[in-house]
């Protein structure tokens, strides 16, 4: 089981649209994912149409194996499950450390139809934080939205500095350019200053800046769904091909 | 889970009217296609709760509570297509090993995929309203997908199916829609039989079941579905003239000796083709009784006699079809239906109880006597005569079964079965010996293949040294069955003091 962790430290970077349309990509590959709604803040059981149920909200929820995989539900798109958005996340790393261990309660009772989901997709929010932490020590993978601006080049620097204190293997990071405009030379320069300084954690795919992504929220599905042909729908396709899972 | 609900008639639109409150059906599209329910004679998957039904090139395997089971198939020329490997192939468990399966219903299908949204507009179940529709009858069938997390709305959703009038869970509602008055197959019902009813009825109401079940396998062997048709169509009518032979005098002599003539005639043009379907089932068998070298040979011997046995079903399916043999048939299930057809002869009106306990009493006393006799001295013709008081006496124990406990009877049928089970042993390895040895000196004198005939002589070998076991095996098993304890069941349920001294 891979655990793939969308995560940054700065909000309004395409995060949530990056998990919600990565988990589907990697679904349509023939993968049982389940995707985390982690972040609070964040909508991507939104965009499947999901309601958060109430029972969510309870706390040590974590804790509770039985609840956990009751709170599961399948979204409209096959190989694809959601777990609701939670404001409560207390226990997340118990849960964490135990989404690990194979025998634990926990992991015998993810199972999307008897067998292991093959990939776990968190939806994280937006904070360095306990969880955070814990977050990059379960994590295969983070994968990281970074729109070419100056301000997320500073905070992109935050979050190497923070791996490089907590001793965390930075090879786990896998950053990408989002909401990318092609035409300004600021996002330009950016980005081949940003490829030059950290020439080993940054995709090559890059999501450009879209209506089609935008209109996410009016569809409430995947880009893929409802605007299969886009350049973003692409875009996101080569993403996913990138990460090789 | 997955459920299955079945609803009488074409039930969609009715369906999709009136969805649960707060949810809202999407029909995603419809597919019209032809249909068939598949399932063996005596009906195994109906038994079972299952439906095996192809649409189009779809065949899919339902039961409630699991979810379907599906695989391409290829319609084909047959009316049932070859379903040799797939998903539905692995998952067709528990059907008899010789039977057949055939086409039970056919006709026109359509398929409505259907999305319960709530809303938000979100899926919460999927549906398939499949409408079958054949000359027979017509139902409905609604197989529900449930979706991780929504299990209320899908109980709701179930639930709401269910108030429909005619509607029912599982598939087992979906045969007497489609197939209204069609009872599943039985090769052996009961007959009920009470202690004082007068014997002759007995025999009449016997006589009665059996010819039903043997005239109920007659499509079945004209079409040549698989061998078990021709099989219970005689063991149909064996039991008629067991009755015929073994409740002497119920009926007047001439009546018996008439009918005696009529089932054995009726009897004689199956022969043949049973012996040749026995053999050709055996077949693994008599290849592992000869040592790989020679089995070219037996191919030979096989190929012939599946030659022989097709040529022979097709005539046997002529004679059924006849005018002569539908007009002989007819004639006698009118007399036999006929109250006066069958008036009771010098014992008739004997009731059934004691009449029953002195034809086993007298049947298991001569099987005693016989055996007790038998030792390494004994002629075949002495064991062979011992197996067929073994089979009559079995034969009246099964058709008066009815009137003895049915714990008491088990208990001294099991170590006869066992006994039989030998002496049928020793009786097919002797008539194999006889029946293959044709093969060395065929009727027309034609030149034998040197390979069939090496293969033929090892086999005739092996059989020969078969059956001396055999033998040599019916006195220990006679000893299981002449016990203390079966012979004081038999003497406690058939010996009457003061029928002692006849």
């Amino acid at each position: 089981m891979h655990v793939i962790a969308c995560y940054s430290n700065k909000g309004g970077v395409g995060k949530t649209a990056t998990s919600v349309n990565l988990a589907h990509a990697i679904a349509r590959s023939g993968r049982q994912v389940l995707l985390c709604d982690l972040d609070p803040q964040g909508a991507s059981s939104y965009y499947f149409r999901v309601k958060p149920s109430k029972r969510l909200s309870e706390t040590r929820f974590f804790e509770d194996s039985d609840r956990f995989a009751d709170a599961i539900r399948a979204s409209d798109f096959d190989g694809l499950d959601i777990l609701p958005a939670n404001r409560s996340f207390r226990d997340f790393d118990r849960f964490l450390s135990r989404i690990r261990s194979k025998r634990s309660r926990l992991s015998k009772a993810l199972v999307a139809g008897g067998a292991e989901y093959d990939v776990v997709v968190l939806d994280c929010p937006p904070n360095f934080s306990l969880l955070s932490e814990n977050v990059f020590r379960a994590a295969d993978r983070i994968v990281v939205p970074v729109p070419p601006s100056t301000l997320s080049e500073r905070t992109f620097e935050q979050l190497v500095e923070f791996f490089k204190d907590q001793g965390l293997p930075r090879r786990k990071i896998s950053a990408f350019f989002s909401m990318v405009e092609g035409r300004k030379s600021l996002h330009r320069d950016t980005m081949a200053r940003m490829r030059a300084a950290y020439p080993k954690r940054f995709l090559a795919a890059s999501i450009p800046y879209s209506a089609d992504v935008e209109r996410m929220g009016l569809r409430r599905a995947p880009v893929a769904e409802y605007a299969p042909r886009s350049k973003a729908a692409a875009c996101y396709a080569d993403l996913f091909g990138e990460l090789a899972l | 889970m997955t459920s299955l609900i079945v609803i009488a008639g074409k039930a969609a639109p009715l369906v999709l009217a009136r969805p649960c409150e707060g949810l809202r059906f999407a029909v995603g599209g419809a597919l019209r296609r032809d249909f068939a329910l598949y399932d063996c004679f005596d009906q195994p998957l109906r038994r079972s709760g299952r439906v095996l039904l192809r649409t189009g090139r779809d065949l899919i395997l339902l039961s409630d509570d699991v979810a379907p089971i599906s695989q391409k198939v290829d319609p084909g020329r047959g009316s049932v297509p070859a379903i040799a490997s797939g998903a539905v192939c692995d998952a067709l468990t528990g059907l008899p090993p010789l039977r057949a399966l055939m086409v039970q219903c056919a006709g026109r299908a359509e398929t409505l995929s259907v999305a319960v949204l709530d809303d938000m507009e979100k899926t919460c179940l999927r549906m398939q309203v499949i409408t079958l529709s054949a000359q027979s009858g017509t139902a409905t069938l609604v197989l529900t997908e449930p979706m991780r997390g929504y299990d209320r709305a899908h109980q709701r959703v179930v639930d709401a199916l269910l108030d429909f009038e005619g509607a029912s869970r599982g598939a087992t509602g979906l045969w007497p829609l489609l197939l209204p008055g069609v009872q599943p197959y039985q090769s052996k019902p009961e007959v009920p039989i009470t202690a004082d009813e007068p014997a002759h009825r007995v025999a009449a109401d016997l006589i009665r079941s059996s010819m039903s079940v043997s005239r109920q396998n007659e499509a079945g062997i004209i079409e040549d579905i698989d061998t078990e048709f021709l099989h219970d169509y005689r063991i149909g009518l064996r039991r008629i003239r067991s009755v015929l032979s073994l409740f002497r005098d119920v009926f007047p002599p001439e009546e018996t000796d008439e009918l005696q003539r009529e089932f054995s005639e009726l009897m004689a043009p199956t022969g043949r083709v049973r012996d040749l379907d026995v053999y050709l089932l055996g077949k693994p068998g008599f290849f592992a009784l000869v040592p790989e070298a020679l089995h070219p040979g037996l191919d030979l011997l096989f190929a012939r006699m599946k030659t022989e046995r097709d040529v022979a079903q097709r005539a046997l399916a002529r004679h059924l079809r006849s005018d002569r043999y539908t007009a002989r048939v007819a004639a006698l299930d009118a007399r036999l239906t006929d109250p006066s057809g069958l008036p009771p002869g010098p014992e008739g009106d004997r009731a059934a109880l004691p009449y029953a306990q002195a034809l086993i009493w007298t049947r298991y006393r001569k099987v005693c006597k016989l055996a007790r006799r038998i030792d390494a001295d004994t002629s075949d013709d002495d064991v062979h005569r011992l197996r067929i008081h073994c089979k009559k006496l079995r034969y009246l124990m099964e058709f008066f079964g009815p009137l003895f406990p049915k714990k008491k009877f088990r208990k001294i049928l099991r170590p006869l079965k066992g006994l039989q089970d030998i002496l049928g042993l020793f009786n097919d390895y002797s008539v194999q010996q006889l029946e293959l040895s044709r093969y060395l000196h065929p009727d027309d004198g034609a030149p034998v293949e040197t390979d069939m005939a090496a293969a033929v002589g090892a086999l005739l070998a092996t059989l020969s040294r078969l059956q001396a076991g055999e033998r040599t095996r019916v006195v220990a098993s006679f000893a299981d069955f002449d016990n203390r304890a079966v012979r004081a069941v038999f003497e406690e349920l058939f010996h009457q003091p003061e029928e002692a001294g006849r």
